[in-house]
């Protein structure tokens, strides 16, 4: 045989089937360019200088193990399709005298000409593009943007090393596709008789069941990270359900409307509803992973953007002022403030020579410790609470005086002696009306304020923190000193001053205000001797500014890039799955038509069903989002991010966005799919 | 009085890159009187399946006009085609051409679902045609459970489940074995004999043989016709069988 023939072969085989391979090469082509620049971010140095940069390098790290995995499974996916489609054209080969084994050529060359297509296309493109999301990235990381273009080989080999496995696994899978079956069965494999779908109840119960279970666990965990493990169950649950009902649940619906004879025997429903049984069995698993997939872009997209739209406000309370100060003490510093006082005018006199002011001075002193509350008691003896510890249980607490409070919050509240005003952070409620702190030391709680003054311990912390304002500091934390830690004799009492102030002028002087401060606080320290008990740490917005954005904008650019993939991913199952139906109903067409429908009725049969079909996983994609969002919001609350209207506002416009473009490209594969079932007429 | 009346239709196709034109029909003329049972046989490409597409009102002819019971179909509006199609004509096709995705018993129901029947007449209707056609019991199967003698037979009550004036048959008998082709076959006989008009296209001298007339076409022209008159099924089949033997050598006279 002539060797140019498997070459044409191949050739015409792609040609052939363009409307199937053209967006299957663009999605490869999408996914190589995708992969290109994540690792070519990943590891550009221009791009390690900017400040911040290196934790969204270590991010975009992440993100190429993520498109590793997911180009993997979703390339494999889609070219399974396309194998079921052409199985027929096998067939024929097979019949007219082309041996399995040279199938097997033909599709080594096939996928050679699409592995040379897609990576070559596909890295231009990358290239291309990785210029503009560098720069974009520059700017939302707030770096200075250099015009020098520049390519990755490392990335470059990184990528082509990736794909060629990638599509020698598929490669290998096809061989096998091919040895399996016989020419018969080739030609048949599109229209083997199927059995009407089964209404499997149980599966279905058991996916509403569990789905509902997951809903409640999502809707009632209290600390996600502390519930990891619960938290993890409800996503696996929600995935297993999403599968089930898709797959049983709608055909179980189905039948249900059937038994209904009043319904079922009208025109509008007679043909959908029984159509719609087959479509569900066949499309349902399709379905449930679209609807993951946009589940998942919904929910990641949404927060990345909550948590940079939210940066700022992030940003403040990890920091609540532009300078902050934080000074460990010992009792008698914490009653006498001399070395506090010296401080104090230590800033003051740096921010005047530097010609500007304190603005929002903040100071207050506070008893901080750390137990666990059972009951209406804190625990304080370590032997107790090593065995019933639950983590979840662990609190921050913080005593401060209540003329701090007041003061700092506008407040005239007046407090007996053994009284106190609580306020508890993260949503957590502390219910008892009185709190025992050890063994000795009992309050009654008078009152739940609704507010206190930001703190960095508790915005970093994960644990919930408890304020108690009380008349007098030292009277309550005196019975407590007993209590120390482990192997040592430190009190687990340990007294700060916070003070902090905000600074009207930009971020290098902030700094270098910051700096001076430092040196100032490094001569104070050694002229107070080796013994003194007076740790003072100090951090300053503007100097951690661009780490903090580093992380926020990697995560960020992160969640759009992963996210434009898996759109693109949800897109071509549409566009295969509308492809499939097309085929699978081009016959049904005739039928009815010669049966006495009109073509309007058809068309708007058929139009109600795919409307369905493909606004289902959509639609459910919504309720799974509403029903994640107050764990996200959670998971934002530990990012610092508590503004809850703006990640409302965020999540919902993040879903109208989405939706509106599924929309559009629901719009544009529908008209390949009408063109499929009217086109047999046309031509006849 | 006659049911169908066939006048002169032609009918040219046009290939879809303009330029050839192929004539299907050059010039059909019949009737069919009520109670008929008409064949219609020729050759593969004979234009028979044209014909039939167009007695559907399918497609339309180039010029010539059909009448059902004295009624023009080309002069029918577009949005009512369906709607008479449905309520005048019952189809069995070669294919049988039953929905995959329905019972027999729905797919039996699909045109009177189409004209808003409720269940309750639907049920009424479909009691006789199922107990005379002998798939009673098996209502409830699905096209893929049953064999093909069973399917055409549930493809024919769903044609007869509309007291249609005419059953357009084409190739019934197509796809089914001798067994099933006989039993088919005695059906339509019976069919016939209760009063229902039927027209079939076919190529199988047998089918032809159990009609009381056979059409023959040929290039697009009804060339012979021959009634069945009184003779019995095997006189028939001999005539129609010489009939096809003089077509095919025979010549080119009429």
């Amino acid at each position: 045989m002539k060797k140019g023939i498997y070459r044409t072969l191949a050739w015409t085989g792609i040609k052939k089937n363009r409307k199937l391979y053209l967006p299957y090469i663009l999605t490869c082509m999408g996914t190589v360019m995708m992969c290109y620049i994540i690792s070519f971010l990943s590891t550009s140095p221009t791009f390690a200088k900017i400040k911040g940069g290196e934790t969204a390098q270590s991010f975009l790290g992440m993100g190429f193990g993520v498109m590793v995995v997911f180009s993997l499974i979703f390339l494999f996916y889609t070219n399974s399709f396309l194998l079921r489609r052409r199985k027929k054209e096998f067939g024929l080969y097979n019949i007219l005298g082309l041996g399995k084994k040279h199938l097997a050529k033909v599709m080594l060359i096939e996928t050679f000409l699409l592995v040379g297509i897609t990576l070559l296309g596909g890295l231009f493109f990358g290239i291309l593009f990785s210029k503009l999301a560098e720069l974009l990235m520059v700017k939302i990381l707030g770096g200075t943007v250099t015009y020098d273009f520049s390519i990755g080989i490392p990335s470059i080999t990184q990528t082509v090393i990736l794909f060629l496995g990638i599509f020698l696994l598929i490669f290998l899978n096809t061989l096998r596709q091919i040895h399996l079956t016989n020419p018969i069965q080739l030609l048949r494999s599109e229209q083997t008789g199927e059995k009407p779908p089964k209404a499997n109840w149980i599966v279905a119960i058991l996916g509403a069941v569990i789905l509902g279970i997951a809903y409640y666990l999502a809707v009632t965990i209290q600390d996600p990270v502390t519930a990891l493990l619960t938290f993890f169950l409800a996503v696996v649950m929600v995935v297993v359900a999403t599968y089930f009902l898709f797959v049983s649940g709608s055909v179980t619906i189905c039948r249900i409307l059937q038994k209904n004879k009043r319904y079922y025997y009208k025109t509008n429903h007679f043909v959908s509803v029984s159509s719609m049984v087959y479509r569900m069995k066949r499309n349902g698993a399709g379905l449930a992973s679209i609807c993951i997939l946009c589940t998942m872009v919904l929910v990641m997209v949404s927060s990345t953007v909550c948590l940079y739209i939210g940066a700022e406000d992030s940003l403040r309370n990890r920091y609540p002022r532009n300078i902050n100060l934080d000074v460990l003490m010992n009792e008698t510093e914490f009653s006498e403030n001399t070395y506090t006082e010296q401080l104090k005018n230590l800033t003051k006199t740096v921010v005047e020579e530097n010609g500007t002011e304190q603005t929002g001075v903040l100071e207050y002193r506070t008893a901080a410790l750390g137990g666990i509350i059972q009951g209406n008691q804190i625990q304080l003896d370590p032997e107790k609470y090593s065995t019933t510890a639950n983590i979840s249980d662990i609190w921050q607490i913080f005593i401060v005086s209540i003329s701090d409070y007041n003061r700092l919050m506008g407040k005239e509240e007046t407090l007996s002696p053994g009284e106190a005003i609580i306020y508890t952070t993260k949503e957590v409620k502390y219910e008892e009306s009185t709190i025992q702190i050890g063994e000795n030391v009992a309050l009654k709680v008078v009152k739940q304020a609704d507010g206190f003054v930001d703190n960095s311990v508790d915005s970093m912390q994960i644990f919930p923190t408890m304020y108690l304002f009380v008349p007098d500091i030292e009277t309550v934390i005196q019975p407590l000193k007993e209590y120390t830690w482990e192997g040592s004799d430190e009190s687990i009492v340990s007294l700060h001053w916070y003070y902090g102030f905000d600074l009207p002028c930009e971020d290098a002087m902030q700094i270098d205000i910051q700096n001076q401060i430092s040196q100032g606080i490094d001569e104070m320290k050694s002229s107070m001797g080796e013994n003194a008990f007076f740790h003072v740490s100090l951090e300053g917005v503007a100097n951690q500014r661009a780490d903090f954005y580093g992380i926020y904008a990697g995560l960020f650019f992160l969640g759009i890039l992963l996210g434009f993939v898996f759109i693109l991913a949800a897109v071509l199952i549409i566009y295969y799955k509308q492809i499939s139906e097309g085929y699978e109903d081009q016959s049904r067409f005739e039928i009815m038509q010669k049966v006495g429908m009109t073509k309007k009725e058809i068309k708007k049969s058929i139009n109600s069903q795919i409307l369905t079909v493909f606004f289902l996983p959509l639609l459910t994609a919504g309720v799974h989002l509403a029903f994640a969002f107050p764990l996200i919001r959670k998971l934002l609350l530990l990012f610092g991010l508590a503004n809850t209207p703006l990640s409302i506002t965020t999540t919902v416009c993040c879903y109208l966005v989405f939706a509106l473009f599924y929309m559009l490209v629901y719009r544009a594969t529908s008209k390949s799919y009408f063109s499929i079932v009217s086109g047999m007429r046309n031509e006849e | 009085m006659s049911i169908l009346q066939v006048n002169a239709v032609k009918k040219i196709y046009t290939t879809r890159f303009g330029g050839n034109q192929v004539q299907a029909l050059t010039n059909v003329s019949f009737e069919v009187e009520e109670g008929e049972y008409v064949a219609i046989m020729g050759e593969s490409g004979s234009g028979k399946t044209t014909l039939l597409n167009i007695l559907a009102a399918l497609d339309k002819p180039t010029s010539g006009t059909v009448r059902l019971d004295e009624k023009d179909l080309s002069k029918i509006k577009e949005s009512d085609i369906a709607a008479f199609r449905r309520d005048h004509l019952g189809f069995v096709f070669q294919e049988f051409n039953l929905l995959d995705t329905f019972s027999l018993e729905d797919n039996i129901y699909l045109p009177l679902v189409l004209s808003g029947k409720t269940p309750a007449e639907m049920k009424q209707k479909i009691v006789p045609i199922a107990e005379q056609l002998g798939i009673a019991s098996l209502l409830k199967k699905y096209p893929y459970e049953v064999s093909g003698g069973q399917k055409q037979r549930a493809a024919v009550a769903r044609a007869l489940i509309t007291d249609p004036r005419l059953i357009l048959a084409d190739e019934p008998t197509g796809a089914l074995d001798s067994r099933s082709t006989d039993e088919l076959l005695r059906l339509f006989g019976k069919i016939n004999q209760n009063g229902q008009t039927i027209l079939m296209v076919t190529h199988s001298v047998k089918a032809a043989s159990h009609a009381s007339r056979v059409l023959f076409i040929k290039d697009g022209e009804v060339y012979h016709q021959i009634y069945r008159g009184a003779s019995t099924e095997n006189e028939f089949y001999q005539k129609i069988s010489d009939t096809l033997t003089m077509l095919a050598t025979g010549g080119e006279h009429r």
